[in-house]
């Protein structure tokens, strides 16, 4: 039915009445992880829930054979720290069940000794004194070994025959135990680093750096886990369990890595280091008082307002909706400003639009000019600067918007350009500056996109980049600082593609879209119990914990992706950009459009959670009667109206998707085909102003490409993103028609930035490029890689007997977008064209929003297998013997119109 | 180094340097020592001198950092140790001693590869000595005798567990050969203070009895 109404409500602003959306904003505060009881609860599923009993009991026997009693908070601290050192000595035992009760043992430690106390803190502050004796005594390297055990023994081939369908919760016990471990020394860990805890300084000091170097083995952790992703996606280790792996993978990155603040903190050191401004807005800050916009206008608004009698409360709503100082002013309760705002704006009600129109537009004049001048000098001059002083409320508040402009040097270029044309003539190329011969009025519109302009760390690294292709010898390049971020790109750059092929497979299979009967990969091996619930309640409870089990991972993967953007982003764009072509090869793009296309309001508020059997309340206190129906449901009423992780997924990935398309024209014209306007319009609904704001920077990108007549029945939604995303100055987003000048280019456009990406890697990082054999543009290599290519691909069209040149079908399964690039500087050649036909007619005329089809079976070959590189080129032994047929065919006689392409 | 008599003394074992007169220099206090070595060539000092006055040996000198005090003994019980490996060599063979096993309950995991797995006990021996050189001399974990990070004070503990291990396998397999070296070194011994006294091994895991009684804990009852 989705898809369908997709296909058709192209153009209304019409949607099907959601509950809730008219509702106050989620007061949802986005930040880089949930509280730490939530984020230890979530890494356990219900079905778990017994094993907590058998930790217990492991540590009992164990301290039995110590003749110690069974409690360890009668211990004194020495005799403790014996306990443990004998446990880690078993730990290296052969034997597998003495070590794996050692492990256990070690978990329940780790897990705060429940069974000994009565309350939730006493349990935390148990685990918090316990992971600082284990981390101190080397048990965290010790579980990095025996997870290397687990793994070892995955891949033993008595193992494997388990049927992927059939491996349950059982298959998991041991890895389960090692990985919780770790994840709970990781993230108790992580948040005592971010509570600046004193007694946890030096300690988190040193578990950062012991993250961020390679373990004994020469693996990055991060590398390791990504590299278990991979196995669990290539079918080779079922009974590995997902989402411990991809939130352990999570926090390790995350603290490796580090949060928001580290970012912030990089990215204005780095800016400095070019010699350019730090940034002064930070996204956060200033959506944190950005005011969510009511949802567009529903059927039922759209009736009313036809009648408007109907229902005064109604059309008293709808007022507020036409002045929408609510949707410009920042929202800061209790200060005089927005009480004026909100005075004029009830006083004045529809009665004086005009005024209120003078009020929307009057900061429009100078909101530049104050944010370039110091703080103190313009009164009106406020959040965006002030915000980083997050405290401190901005004194007044005017009706303006949230953003200062900005403009890029290709823009005043372009402008330049046009108005040299126009008026004198000629051009010149490569000058960015001389005026003469140009009117007053281009003077003035000069500098004030001068005064705007902003430069990013991008540009300066691409500029950087470029000197160094050109004067490769006279060009100093610094010297590449080991950065976390760098360390963790050159772990992962021989085998970037599959790990997020891996990433992006455990993501499509956890979103609540995809049908997870004909996936490829059972990410439910680690919920599913052995025998299958017998009880209605009890399967309500499987079916909850499943949908928990989903959120969770989903949750994690995104987290994931959008750290290791950003990261590579502040840190080489280029990586960025190389992580980013990855990502969009791999489909990432239609997936998470693919994620949107759910109601999404109810995937916000929905509660997959049973607090009572969250851990620790299942295990501490009394015990919940779970043999009622009640307690499902019981206890979630007090809780907030959203879900937290739920909330955060979606903006992970709509930040995502974000980054991935930003000025990337072949990209955005992506979100057009894939008919993304009507799922992102309906994610609007959900009220949060963060939220919001990434969907209307989605939707303003592709404005212009959606025609008039949306624009027209779209007007709210366009004023939101007036209003809400940030200008640019003479960006004609709403109502630009270029879509002639450009046609279809932008395969060329992902072939060029392949090429710089190429080149990039390759200088800096030789052995890792030659090793994934992505090295486009190293004679050999890149020559031989377009010829196997090809091979490849005509061979397949052969197979394809009676379509020609296998043209206009089968494209989709394995030629595509990296096959195009694949040569980097190859060049053209036919088969590149022929394949950049069939790609417009996969994409372009054909259309539609890709099924669940071709995101499932062919392996996310909608835009070319990535990893292409690395396959070997089998070629049958009937192409073998005859392939001189094969070229007189479709290499000789083959004839391309080229003004035809 | 000027001494009394004028004449400067090189603590060096020079090529040919017959084995009598092998790191026979007189000795030198602490204060005078001025190379960044000073820790190990005290130590070593104090070996020569009479390696059974233990307490001595172990007596940190004062205003001495203690995780280098930790290191330079523990580098030096790995340098020893290569002494009982060599005598093990004769006896000791992946034939006889197919498991690295003290009593004969628990059988031990070589750790010095990737995934841990079953080294013959010999095996484990050369393994895990080479694995402990390679760590103690990494630049990464150990960059300079001088200082040591806190974070790399914590790998002693782990390298301290595995090198036990040899003893025990000595002393429960090849008595022999552990009474002839311990009457000459006296290095089990003085390695079981060492871990006892800054808390590197649970006591409990020291199952080789000593000589003195004080840690002479019976193997069987604990394992």
């Amino acid at each position: 039915m989705m898809l369908s109404s997709i296909n058709n409500s192209f153009e209304q602003d019409t949607h099907d009445v959601d509950a809730n959306c008219d509702g106050p904003d989620l007061d949802f505060v986005y930040s880089d992880v949930d509280s730490y009881q939530n984020e230890i609860a979530e890494l356990y599923s219900y079905t778990e829930y017994s094993e907590f009993q058998s930790n217990v009991k492991a540590f009992e026997d164990q301290m039995e054979l110590y003749d110690l009693p069974p409690n360890w908070q009668k211990q004194d601290s020495a005799s403790q720290r014996s306990i443990v050192m004998k446990l880690i000595d078993q730990l290296e035992v052969s034997n597998r069940t003495l070590r794996m009760q050692a492990a256990r043992c070690i978990l329940y430690l780790a897990q705060g000794c429940w069974a000994e106390v009565q309350s939730d803190e006493e349990q935390h502050q148990n685990t918090r004194d316990n992971v600082i004796v284990l981390y101190e005594l080397g048990v965290f390297s010790s579980f990095i070994d025996l997870l290397n055990m687990e793994i070892e023994s995955a891949c033993s081939p008595d193992i494997v025959a388990v049927k992927i369908t059939n491996v349950t919760l059982v298959d998991s016990t041991d890895i389960r135990v090692i990985l919780s471990v770790l994840y709970i020394i990781t993230e108790t860990i992580r948040d005592e680093r971010e509570k600046a805890s004193e007694d946890y300084k030096d300690l988190s000091e040193s578990f950062v750096q012991e993250i961020n170097s390679p373990l004994p083995d020469g693996e990055l952790l991060a590398v390791k886990l990504l590299g278990m992703i991979t196995r669990f996606c290539s079918g080779a280790a079922p009974q590995f369990p997902m989402k411990k792996v991809v939130l352990l993978l999570w926090k390790v990155s995350l603290l490796g890595l580090g949060g928001m603040d580290v970012l912030k903190n990089l990215k204005n050191e780095y800016r400095l280091k070019v010699g350019l401004d730090p940034i002064t807005e930070d996204t956060l800050e200033v959506t944190k008082c950005m005011r969510a916009s009511s949802p567009p206008a529903t059927a039922t608004d759209i009736l009313e307002n036809q009648y408007p009698k109907r229902n005064f409360k109604r059309s008293l709503m709808k007022q507020r909706f036409l002045d929408e100082p609510e949707q410009i002013d920042m929202e800061m309760s209790g200060n005089e400003g927005s009480g004026n705002a909100n005075n004029s704006g009830g006083n004045n009600g529809g009665s004086n639009g005009e005024e209120e129109l003078l009020q929307y537009y009057r900061p429009f004049d100078d909101p530049s000019s104050s944010a370039s001048t110091t703080a103190t000098a313009n009164p009106n001059n406020q959040p965006s600067l002030t915000a980083p002083l997050a405290a401190v409320p901005p004194v007044q508040i005017t009706a303006r918007l949230p953003w200062t402009p900005k403009v890029r040097q290709k823009d005043i270029d372009q402008f330049l350009d046009i108005s040299r044309n126009k008026f004198i003539g000629y051009s010149l190329i490569g000058d960015h500056e001389s005026l003469a011969g140009l009117p007053q009025p281009i003077h003035e519109g000069f500098k004030t996109l001068q005064r705007h302009m902003y430069m990013s760390l991008a540009d300066m690294q691409i500029k950087k980049e470029e000197d160094i292709a050109r004067n490769p010898i006279s060009t100093h390049e610094d010297e590449i600082k080991l950065t976390p971020a760098e360390i963790l790109y050159q772990a992962i750059l021989p085998n970037l593609p599959q790990y997020m092929i891996a990433l992006l497979k455990v993501l499509l299979a956890a979103s609540p879209t995809s049908k997870s009967k004909t996936e490829s990969i059972n990410i439910m091996a680690d919920v599913l119990p052995k025998k299958m619930p017998l009880t209605a309640t009890q399967s309500t409870k499987l079916t909850v914990d499943m949908g928990r089990h989903k959120e969770i991972i989903v949750k994690a993967v995104s987290a994931i992706i959008l750290l290791y953007l950003k990261h590579f982003k502040i840190n080489h764009v280029y990586q960025f950009e190389f992580m980013s072509q990855h990502l969009v090869f791999a489909n990432c793009i239609p997936l998470v459009l693919k994620f949107f296309n759910q109601t999404i309001t109810e995937y916000v508020n929905t509660k997959n959670n049973i607090p009572l059997l969250d851990f620790p309340s299942c295990v501490i206190g009394e015990q919940p009667d779970l043999s009622g129906d009640s307690f499902v449901y019981g206890a979630d009423m007090s809780d907030k109206p959203y879900s937290w992780r739920n909330v955060f997924s979606c903006i992970n990935l709509l930040r995502i998707l974000n980054k991935l398309i930003k000025w990337k024209h072949s990209r955005v014209m992506m979100l057009v085909v894939f008919k993304s306007a009507p799922i992102l319009k309906k994610t609007l609904k959900v009220r949060h102003a963060m939220m919001q704001l990434y969907v209307l920077k989605l939707l303003k990108m592709q404005t212009k490409y959606l025609g008039r007549q949306w624009r027209k029945s779209n007007m709210k939604t366009m004023s939101a993103i007036y209003s809400k995303v940030r200008h640019r100055l003479n960006d004609d987003w709403a109502f630009g028609n270029d879509l002639e000048s450009r046609p279809w280019d932008f395969q060329a456009e992902e072939c060029t930035l392949r090429a710089c990406v190429d080149r990039f890697n390759l200088r800096r990082y030789p052995e890792a490029t030659q090793k994934c054999g992505a090295g486009g543009g190293s004679g050999n290599n890149g020559g031989g890689g377009t010829a196997t290519q090809n091979a490849e691909n005509s061979q397949q069209s052969n197979m394809n007997a009676g379509n020609g040149y296998g043209g206009n079908t089968g494209g989709a399964d394995s030629n595509g977008y990296g096959g195009n690039n694949g040569g980097g500087g190859g060049g053209n050649n036919s088969g590149n064209n022929q394949q950049q036909q069939q790609q417009l007619n996969d994409y372009g005329v054909e259309g539609g929003f890709p099924s669940d089809e071709i995101l499932t079976h062919s392996d996310f070959a909608f835009f070319g297998h990535s990893g292409w590189w690395d396959r070997k080129v089998e070629l049958t032994d009937y192409f073998k013997a005859n392939y001189a047929v094969w070229l007189e065919e479709e290499v000789y006689n083959s004839q391309t119109d080229w003004d035809a392409l | 180094m000027k001494m009394a008599d004028g004449s400067t003394i090189l603590r060096r074992n020079r090529p040919g340097t017959t084995s009598k007169d092998f790191c026979r220099w007189p000795d030198e206090p602490l204060e005078e020592m001025d190379s960044t070595l000073a820790v190990q060539q005290y130590i070593q000092q104090l070996i020569k001198r009479d390696p059974s006055n233990v307490e001595l040996i172990l007596t940190m000198p004062e205003a001495q950092d203690e995780g280098v005090w930790k290191y330079e003994h523990l580098r030096q019980f790995c340098m020893e140790l290569n002494g009982l490996a060599v005598r093990l060599q004769k006896e000791c063979s992946p034939s006889t001693c197919t498991q690295m096993t003290a009593t004969d309950q628990w059988i031990f995991l070589c750790a010095a590869h990737k995934t841990p797995k079953e080294c013959p006990a010999i095996d484990y021996t050369r393994h895990t000595l080479d694995g402990a050189a390679c760590l103690l001399n990494s630049n990464k974990y150990f960059p300079s005798r001088v200082s040591i990070k806190e974070s790399s004070v914590t790998k002693l503990g782990s390298v301290c567990r595995r090198v036990y291990r040899i003893f025990s396998h000595a002393f429960f397999h090849h008595r022999r050969i552990f009474d002839e070296f311990e009457a000459e070194t006296y290095l089990c011994h003085r390695f079981t203070h060492f871990v006892t006294k800054y808390n590197l091994m649970s006591k409990e895991n020291l199952i080789v009895p000593i000589s003195d009684g004080e840690n002479a804990a019976p193997g069987e009852s604990e394992a």
